[in-house]
Order: C-alpha cells, then sequence, then structure tokens
C-alpha cells in the first residue's frame, strides 16, 4: 500500500518539511507522487528563515521556494553597506554571515609613524569575490582584530562555529609562525573566557583549526557558540596577539571572520 | 452521569464513548455542537473513511491520556514515545486518521516520526520502506537541477546531464538516421532547458546564431574528428544551455554517432582543450583553484554515475560541501 495513496497531500508536505533540505531533494528522486510534494512550496518555505521576504530582494520572490532557497545557498549577499556578507548553509538553511575586514576594528601598534593604511582592494588577482576590500596586515607590531554581531541576527536553536577567513601572503612570512595569537569569542552574558592560542601556521602538523577553504583562502576556528534563542545579546570574537617581539607583523590577509552553523 | 457520543466507523460498527473523551477530537466536538449528532445510536457520528475501528481505538486512547489536564509535560511525552512506536504503515494510516479527525497534536506527533524515519535515507531505501513505485523515467532523472543560482557546479553537473541525455536518444536514434528527426528531438531537448534555465527568447536567439558561425568554421575539423572530440570543444562554453545549443548544431551536421558512448567519454569532455579556441566564452570566472575542485567532484560524480545513479547526483549535491570530504558508498547510506 502506497504511501502516497494513504496520506493526503498535505500530511506529506508537513512530514518532508519536518526532515532537511537535503532529505527533501533525495526526496524528490524517489517517485512522480513524493517529487510533487518534495519540491512544493509549502515544504520549501519552511526551509527559509521566516525573515526571509524582508532580506532578498523583491524580484526574486515570483520564484519558486526552492529555488529561492538555493538562491541564497549560493549567492551571497552583501548588507550592511557591503561590509557583511549574508548567506543559507545550504544543508540545514541556517544563517550564515561574513563579516568583512570594514566591519571588524582593528588596532594595531605601529613602531614608527609610517602608517600604512591596511586596507587593499582586490584589483589584486585572487583576493576576496565576497567583499570590495580587505585588511592587508602589514609592518605592524602588534594587532587586535575584534568583531560583533547581535545574536538576534543568527539562526535560533543552532551552534555556530566562528572562523577567521586569512591567506599568508607567503610561505615565507615567519613572523606569524613564532607567535601565538589568542582567538576567542564571548557573548556578553557572562561567559569565561576562553582563550585559544593558536599559531597561524597552515603548514605545520599541529594546524588542528586550520583549514584550507578551497576558495584560495585558509580558516581558522576561533572558537563555538551555541544560539538559543536569539534574543538580545551581542557576540564578540577576536584575534590578538599575546606576545610582543621584535618583529613585526607582515603579510597576512584578513577576508573576515565567518559565522556559520556547526557540520554534524 | 457520564453522557456518552455515538460513533460510528466506514464498516458500519457503532460505539459509544463517553464524552470528555470524543470531544478532543474537533470534527467530532463540532458535529455534536453544531449539528447536534451523536446523542444517540440512530444519530451516530458518521466518521470519516480513513477511520476505521483499529486506528478509532488508537485515536481513543491518545485522548483518553491527553484530554487528563493535570498531566505534566514530562508524562505526556513519555506517553508520546510509547504510544508511536508502531510499524510505518500504521503510522501513515494514523496520520491520515488523525488528520481526518482535525486531531492536529496527534498529526504532528506522528509526522514527526515519518519524518524521522525519511531523514538520511536514500531514495531506493525510500521507496522500498512505503512501497513506492520507481515510476521516474530516466530523463526525469537527468533533468537538468533548476540552476537559477549560476552555480558553476550545477552548470557543469546539468552539462553532464545534457551528454547522458544525449546518448540515451542516440541510442534510439541508431534505429532512424533521418536527420530530420533529430532536429525535432532537439528542440524539445533545448526548449526545456531554456525554459528551466530561466532564458528569454532573445538570448537563445544570441547563442544559437553565434554557435552557427562557429560550426561553419569548425565544420572541417568536425568532419575529420570524432563527434566527442566535437563536443569537447562545444562544451568548454559558460553556461549549460550554451552548451546544449551548440551540441544541438552539432548533432545536425554529424552523422548519428555509434552507441560506444558512455561516460569516460564525458570526463573528457568537462577537461577542455583550451588551447584549441580561444574565445571570450570560456570558463574565466572560475578561478583555477576552484575549477580544480569542480573538476575532481565532477569525476568523481561521472565515475559514480556509472555504478549508482542519479539520486547520487541529488545527494552528492545537496550534500556535498567542498570544505567536506563527500563519503559515498555503494549500500545507498548518505554521508
Amino acid at each position: 500500500m502506497e504511501i502516497t495513496r494513504i496520506l493526503p497531500e498535505d500530511c506529506l508536505c508537513l512530514i518532508i518539511s519536518l526532515t532537511s533540505p537535503a532529505d527533501a531533494c533525495r526526496s524528490a528522486m524517489v517517485s512522480h507522487a513524493f517529487r510533487s510534494v518534495a519540491d512544493c512550496d509549502a515544504v520549501w518555505e519552511k526551509f527559509l528563515p521566516s525573515d526571509y521576504r524582508s532580506i532578498i530582494s523583491s524580484s526574486l520572490l515570483s520564484l519558486g521556494k526552492k529555488d529561492v532557497y538555493f538562491h541564497m545557498c549560493f549567492h551571497p549577499i552583501l548588507i550592511q553597506n557591503g561590509t557583511m556578507s549574508f548567506q543559507l548553509e545550504k544543508e540545514s538553511g541556517k544563517k550564515c554571515y561574513m563579516l568583512g575586514a570594514k566591519a571588524l576594528s582593528m588596532i594595531w601598534l605601529l613602531r614608527d609613524t609610517f602608517m600604512p593604511f591596511p586596507w587593499i582592494s582586490t584589483s589584486l588577482p585572487g583576493l576576496s569575490d565576497r567583499f570590495p576590500e580587505v585588511a592587508n596586515i602589514n609592518l605592524v607590531w602588534w594587532i587586535e582584530v575584534k568583531g560583533k554581531i547581535e545574536t538576534r541576527n543568527l539562526s535560533p536553536n543552532t551552534n555556530y562555529v566562528i572562523y577567521l577567513v586569512f591567506k599568508l601572503r607567503d610561505r615565507h612570512t615567519i613572523e606569524f609562525k613564532h607567535r601565538t595569537v589568542g582567538l576567542h569569542v564571548n557573548d556578553d552574558r557572562v561567559a569565561p573566557w576562553e582563550l585559544r592560542r593558536v599559531l597561524i601556521d597552515p603548514y605545520r602538523c599541529e594546524a588542528l583549526y586550520i583549514r584550507d577553504r578551497g576558495d584560495g583562502w585558509m580558516e581558522v576556528e576561533m572558537g563555538q557558540f551555541l544560539n538559543e534563542c536569539g534574543d538580545d545579546g551581542t557576540l564578540e570574537f577576536s584575534l590578538r596577539e599575546t606576545e610582543t617581539s621584535n618583529f613585526h607583523n607582515r603579510g597576512i590577509i584578513i577576508e573576515g571572520i565567518e559565522l556559520r552553523p556547526k557540520d554534524n | 452521569m457520564k453522557s456518552y457520543i455515538w460513533l460510528q466507523t466506514v464498516d458500519g460498527s457503532i460505539q459509544q464513548v463517553e464524552q470528555e473523551i470524543a470531544m478532543f477530537c474537533p470534527m467530532i466536538c463540532h458535529e455534536v455542537i453544531q449539528k447536534g449528532m451523536g446523542s444517540s445510536k440512530n444519530y451516530a457520528i458518521s466518521l470519516p473513511q480513513q477511520v476505521n475501528p483499529a486506528m478509532l481505538s488508537l485515536i481513543l486512547d491518545y485522548c483518553r491520556f491527553h484530554q487528563v489536564p493535570g498531566r505534566s509535560n514530562k508524562e505526556r511525552k513519555s506517553f508520546d514515545e510509547k504510544f508511536i512506536r508502531m510499524d510505518t504503515k500504521r503510522l501513515c494510516e494514523l496520520t491520515s486518521a488523525a488528520d481526518s479527525l482535525q486531531l492536529k497534536p496527534l498529526v504532528d506527533l506522528t509526522s514527526r516520526a515519518l519524518a524521522r524515519i525519511i531523514e538520511g535515507k536514500a531514495p531506493e531505501e525510500i521507496r522500498e520502506i512505503f512501497h513506492l513505485p520507481d515510476d521516474l523515467t530516466e530523463e526525469e532523472k537527468l533533468e537538468p537541477l533548476k540552476n537559477a543560482t549560476d552555480d558553476p557546479r550545477i552548470r557543469l553537473l546539468n552539462r553532464l546531464y545534457a551528454k547522458k541525455r544525449k546518448e540515451l536518444k542516440e541510442r534510439e536514434k541508431l534505429k532512424n538516421v533521418e536527420v530530420d528527426e533529430e532536429l525535432v528531438d532537439d528542440r524539445s531537448v533545448d526548449d526545456l532547458l531554456s525554459f528551466i534555465n530561466g532564458d528569454d527568447g532573445d538570448s537563445k536567439g544570441i547563442k544559437t546564431s553565434k554557435s552557427k558561425k562557429k560550426n561553419r568554421r569548425r565544420k572541417d575539423l568536425l568532419k575529420s574528428t570524432s563527434a566527442h572530440e566535437a563536443t569537447k570543444n562545444h562544451n568548454k562554453e559558460s553556461n549549460g544551455l550554451n552548451s546544449v545549443c551548440r551540441s544541438a548544431e552539432v548533432r545536425q551536421i554529424l552523422p548519428s554517432v555509434g552507441a560506444t558512448t558512455n561516460l569516460q567519454d564525458v570526463e573528457d569532455d568537462i577537461f577542455p582543450n583550451k588551447n584549441e579556441f580561444d574565445d571570450g566564452d570560456i570558463d574565466d570566472e572560475i578561478d583555477p583553484t576552484l575549477k580544480e575542485k569542480i573538476d575532481r567532484e565532477v569525476e568523481d560524480f561521472a565515475r559514480r554515475l556509472n555504478s549508482d545513479w542519479p539520486e547520487r547526483m541529488q545527494e552528492i549535491l545537496s550534500l556535498g560541501q567542498e570544505k567536506k570530504p563527500v563519503h559515498l558508498s555503494l549500500n545507498g547510506k548518505g554521508s
């Protein structure tokens, strides 16, 4: 006895909407009847964030909801004057943000008064295709990079991981290899300072937290945060040098800090 | 003094049920209040056909427990967990029955249970569990994935699909050598693709005229080389629709291709021969590292297309991320 003969279509829609976007795609490969349910708007509307209409441009609203979903997954939208990008994580439909270099606050100490401006534009090849500008940390003695985001902008009931997205200018930049940086994530409800000390050196074996993103950038995990109800609170994250040295820093390019749901 | 409500199931049998239990179901509530039914055997409420005596009994068990106001959430949850332990078919029937009685909490409970059953399963497993027919045609399984997003991976996958479709068609056409017939079929594939890819008439027109020019240029080349090489050149184009248009043109010029096409050739097509034609349509929007990654993924896909089928395709697309290795196994479990 076929399930599609027993269950009315709106029940099937409900059932599939309680699974996941990946499951809904697989369901569309099962049979004709299942496909028409698995692809329907009622299902995909449930996978979209509740405020999706205010996020995407109105021209997209005429698309089927499944198309809107995948559009939001594969096309990051620039928000906050082009300093942050937003997209959906495709397996779960949860919100992902990347704070571009311009959305972060950076404090640096210079040895002398010559201040090379840290921003560079993407006219150089292979740089960010997301943001017009990235931060090129150059000739500083000490740096702290901080960012924050309101937790109500994040998806509720989601475990987020925060990554610093960067690249080293070349293999031979020795400065970061020998000094650790502290990476920490803190929300303003009283939480212990979780300072993770990391050597930003992806070429060593102990690079536990560092990964290649596959788009020319690397990422280092800064910490994790469980967003429950996402009520009014602010999440802060920072990278800061924990040691001083006689060498100045040179050769790290920061695209931004990304928050995305944890892979299971 | 307890009052009872009389209910009649679809098989004709009538029973009486305590009022507070029966009234937990909105549909029954409505019948009693709005229509004054159910007060005696003669005026028994006719329940919907999805509610057979077995289902009614289950539903009444559920109502009997939950209509008691004093129970804690923990107790209710515990009851629910034990209650839904039944085989899949019963779960489906129960969902349907509860839905017809508008008993939403029970519908939610059973739906969640069924959702958990579906989660993580491959399409053929789902078919087996729910006794569904494998009635999608090969064409439908190879239907281009909607590329509203212009994701380069989707474009390449669509090209793979187009190739496979072409192969299927060519196998059929071994019987008919008429080029005219080929023309007709090509049009429908093009139309289908262009509709799905959202192109309007104008852009398509421009592209086909461009490709016609290229075809005239390449006519000599085509005649001396095999069909695969020609399509290889054509398929460097930057979007799926372009490539299909051009392949369609190619088909008109060449005689029917032999049936020896297989996906090994498809793989070759995806790694284009960049030296030969240097026109502006080459994929320069994908940067080399990303392109490498895509090529590797597509190679994987092509290999797997040979063994297990488009369900993997959808699965891979929906699951695979560049950052995470894609785990596939032939026994049908997703990663």
